[in-house]
C-alpha cells in the first residue's frame, strides 16, 4: 500500500541529510545538522564552573537553551529544552566531570518537519565536537503515522504539511549502531543489542499500540542507517582540540 | 581544559599591549590595514526574508515575518517596523540568556534609527485599509558568532533580509469593501518591500593614542579599544545616523575623516549587498519552474534478519 508524498519520496526515504561541524568561532563546539529544509544549529560551552541551584554537584549538569526562529520563548521552547536535557543527560558520562555545568544552545534556522529530532541531532554532534566525554550517541528520527484502520502505513521523516496532515506522529531517540572489535560482540542488556534500546519516545495525537511498535520498529532500521552516515560524517572530519576559552 | 571553567573571557594584559603597540605602526593582528573591512559573504535560506552574513568570524541571521495588525491611532495610514536582537549565549561566553542587555537594545536602537528615520523601508506602502488594516514587519536578528563589530553585521542582514522579504498580496472585499482578504503565495504572487535606500552601519574604534583609528574591529581589538563611534551613511552621500556614546574623547577632524571613509565604504558595501539579492532573485525565479523532485533521499528497509 503506497501513500503519496509531495515531493515523491517513498514511505521509508529519509530527506537528504547535511552535517557540518565546527562553524563557530567562539563556541567550544557547534554543528548545523539540516534535514531537507528543516535547518538547525547547535553550539556547546563547557564545561563551566559550578552548577545551578536545583542541581546536583555531585554530577556535571547540562543545560540546554533553545531559540525559536521568530518570536517569543514559550511552553513548547521550555518544552524542547526539556526533553532535550533529559536525552543529553542518559547520553553523556556525567562522573568524569562533577561540578560543571555544559551549556547547549539551539538555534532554529528554518523549520519544516522534524525539528526536534534534528535538533538532538545537531546537539549531540555539537558535543562530539566540543570532545564532552559520551557513552554513545544519539540518533534521532520521526516517525508519522499515515491512516487510521489501515495499520501498518507508517512513514519516515515528514515534512511540516505532512505532520499536521497525517493522524499521529512520533519522536524517536535511540542510541547508535555498534561497530564492535570485540569477540563476544556489542555490549547488550539482558540478551538484547544495546542499539535496541530506546532514550527518548515523543508522540503527538493518537495512535494504536501496534502502530507505535511499528513506528519503533521502521524507526530503529532508519537510526541504523543514520549512525552510518554520523560515523561516515565523524571520520572524514577529525575534531579540532585546541579550543581554549 | 582550565581555561574553559570562566565563565567570562578576558584578554592578557600581554595580548592588550602586543595589540596596541603593533597599532602603532599602522599594523592590525589579522593582518588587515587599519582602514580595511573584513570578508562579507551574504547568504540567504530557503525562504524569503531569511538571510545569514559573514563578517570575519562574525555570523549573524536575520528573519523578517509580517503580521496584519491595527495601525497607531496617531498614525492610521502607516505600517509598523520593529527590530528584535538576540544576543544568543552560543555567540560570546559572557552573554546571558534572557533580558536583552544594554549591548542589544543599543544594537537593536542603531539599526532601527538607521532604517525608520531615514525613512529607508516606505511604511505607507505597507497600509492596506487605513486605520484598520497595516503591516507590521517584524525583524528578528540573532547574533549567532562575536568575533567583533556586530552592528555592522546585524545591519547588513537586517537590509539583506529587508530585500528579499515577500508579503502576501491583499486586496479589499467583503460587502462594504473593508473586509481584507490575504492572498496565499500559491494563488498570487507576493510583493516586495519597497526599500528606498539602503543605511549602511560603519563602525570605527579610538584609542588613547590620537593616530590611531580602527574600521570594522575584531573581538580582540574592541577588548583593548577605548571608545566607538558607528555611522549610518547611504551610497547617496548622506548620513543617516552617528552613534557615539561616551568613551575616548576625538576632535572634529578625525570625526570628519571617518565620514568620508564611511562614506566609501558604504558604496562598495551597497554593490555587495545589491549583487547578494540579485544572484537569490535569479534562483528564485528559477525555482518557480516546476521540475521533477531530484531529492536522493535515504532509502531505509526494514531488518529483515532481527
Amino acid at each position: 500500500m503506497e501513500v503519496d508524498r509531495e515531493d515523491g519520496r517513498s514511505q521509508n526515504q529519509l530527506r537528504p541529510l547535511a552535517c557540518s561541524r565546527n562553524i563557530l568561532h567562539r563556541a567550544h563546539g557547534s554543528a548545523s545538522w539540516s534535514q531537507g529544509d528543516t535547518k538547525v544549529l547547535a553550539a556547546v560551552y563547557g564545561p563551566k564552573a559550578g552548577t545551578k541551584k536545583n542541581e546536583n554537584p555531585e554530577k556535571a549538569c547540562i543545560e540546554v537553551i533553545w531559540k525559536p526562529k521568530t518570536g517569543q520563548i514559550g511552553k513548547l521552547e521550555k518544552e524542547y529544552e526539556m526533553i532535550l536535557k533529559r536525552t543529553l543527560q542518559s547520553i553523556c558520562i556525567l562522573t568524569v566531570n562533577p561540578n560543571t555545568t555544559t551549556s547547549v544552545m539551539i538555534q532554529v534556522v528554518n523549520d519544516d518537519g522534524a525539528l526536534l529530532p534534528s535538533a538532538i541531532n545537531a546537539a549531540c554532534m555539537a558535543l562530539v565536537d566540543a570532545g564532552i566525554p559520551m557513552r554513545h550517541l544519539a540518533v534521532s528520527i520521526s516517525c508519522c503515522v499515515a491512516r487510521s484502520g489501515v495499520s501498518g502505513l507508517v512513514i519516515l521523516d515528514p515534512t511540516k504539511l505532512e505532520e499536521q496532515k497525517m493522524k499521529a506522529f512520533a519522536y524517536l531517540v535511540f542510541p547508535n549502531s555498534v561497530h564492535s572489535v570485540l569477540p563476544e560482540g556489542s555490549p547488550s542488556v539482558q540478551g538484547e543489542p544495546i542499539e535496541n534500546g530506546i532514550i527518548t519516545s515523543v508522540t503527538h495525537g493518537t495512535m494504536s499500540v501496534d502502530d507505535y511498535f511499528y513506528c519503533l520498529e521502521r524507526g530503529r532500521a532508519a537510526s541504523t542507517k543514520l549512525s552510518d552516515f554520523l560515523r561516515r560524517n565523524l571520520q572524514q572530519q577529525p575534531t579540532n582540540s585546541s579550543k581554549a576559552g | 581544559m582550565e581555561g574553559r571553567l570562566a565563565n567570562a573571557w578576558r584578554l592578557t594584559v600581554n595580548d592588550k599591549n602586543f595589540i596596541k603597540t603593533a597599532l602603532l605602526s599602522e599594523i592590525r593582528i589579522d593582518g588587515r590595514k587599519p582602514f580595511e573591512y573584513r570578508k562579507i559573504s551574504i547568504k540567504f535560506g530557503r525562504e524569503d526574508g531569511s538571510s545569514e552574513v559573514q563578517l570575519g568570524q562574525t555570523r549573524v541571521i536575520s528573519i523578517v515575518t509580517a503580521q496584519l495588525v491595527q495601525p497607531y491611532r496617531d498614525r492610521p495610514k502607516e505600517g509598523m517596523l520593529s527590530i528584535f536582537t538576540e544576543f544568543s549565549p552560543m555567540a560570546d561566553p559572557s552573554f546571558e540568556p534572557g533580558r536583552p542587555g544594554e549591548l542589544a537594545v543599543e544594537l537593536g536602537r542603531i539599526i532601527d534609527r538607521g532604517l525608520r528615520e531615514s525613512r529607508a523601508v516606505d511604511t505607507e506602502s505597507l497600509c492596506i485599509l487605513a486605520g484598520k488594516f497595516v503591516w507590521a514587519v517584524r525583524i528578528d536578528i540573532h547574533i549567532l558568532d562575536n568575533g567583533g563589530n556586530l552592528v555592522d553585521a546585524a545591519n547588513i542582514a537586517a537590509l539583506a533580509s529587508l530585500l528579499t522579504f515577500r508579503r502576501p498580496e491583499c486586496s479589499l472585499g467583503g460587502e462594504d469593501g473593508q473586509e481584507v482578504i490575504v492572498h496565499p503565495p500559491e494563488i498570487r504572487e507576493p510583493l516586495p518591500l519597497m526599500v528606498h535606500h539602503l543605511p549602511i552601519a560603519i563602525t570605527f574604534g579610538f584609542f588613547n593614542n590620537e593616530s590611531i583609528l580602527l574600521i570594522d574591529p575584531t573581538h580582540n581589538e574592541e577588548a583593548v579599544m577605548n571608545g566607538r563611534m558607528t555611522t549610518t551613511v547611504n551610497a547617496n552621500g548622506d548620513i543617516c545616523a552617528i552613534q557615539k556614546g561616551g568613551g575616548e574623547g576625538v576632535p572634529q577632524r578625525v570625526i570628519m575623516q571617518c565620514l568620508q571613509l564611511a562614506t566609501s565604504k558604504a558604496a562598495s558595501i551597497t554593490k555587495q549587498i545589491k549583487d547578494a539579492v540579485e544572484a537569490f532573485n535569479t534562483e528564485r525565479a528559477l525555482r518557480k519552474i516546476k521540475r521533477h523532485p531530484t531529492s536522493t533521499g535515504v532509502d531505509v528497509r526494514e531488518k529483515q534478519n532481527q
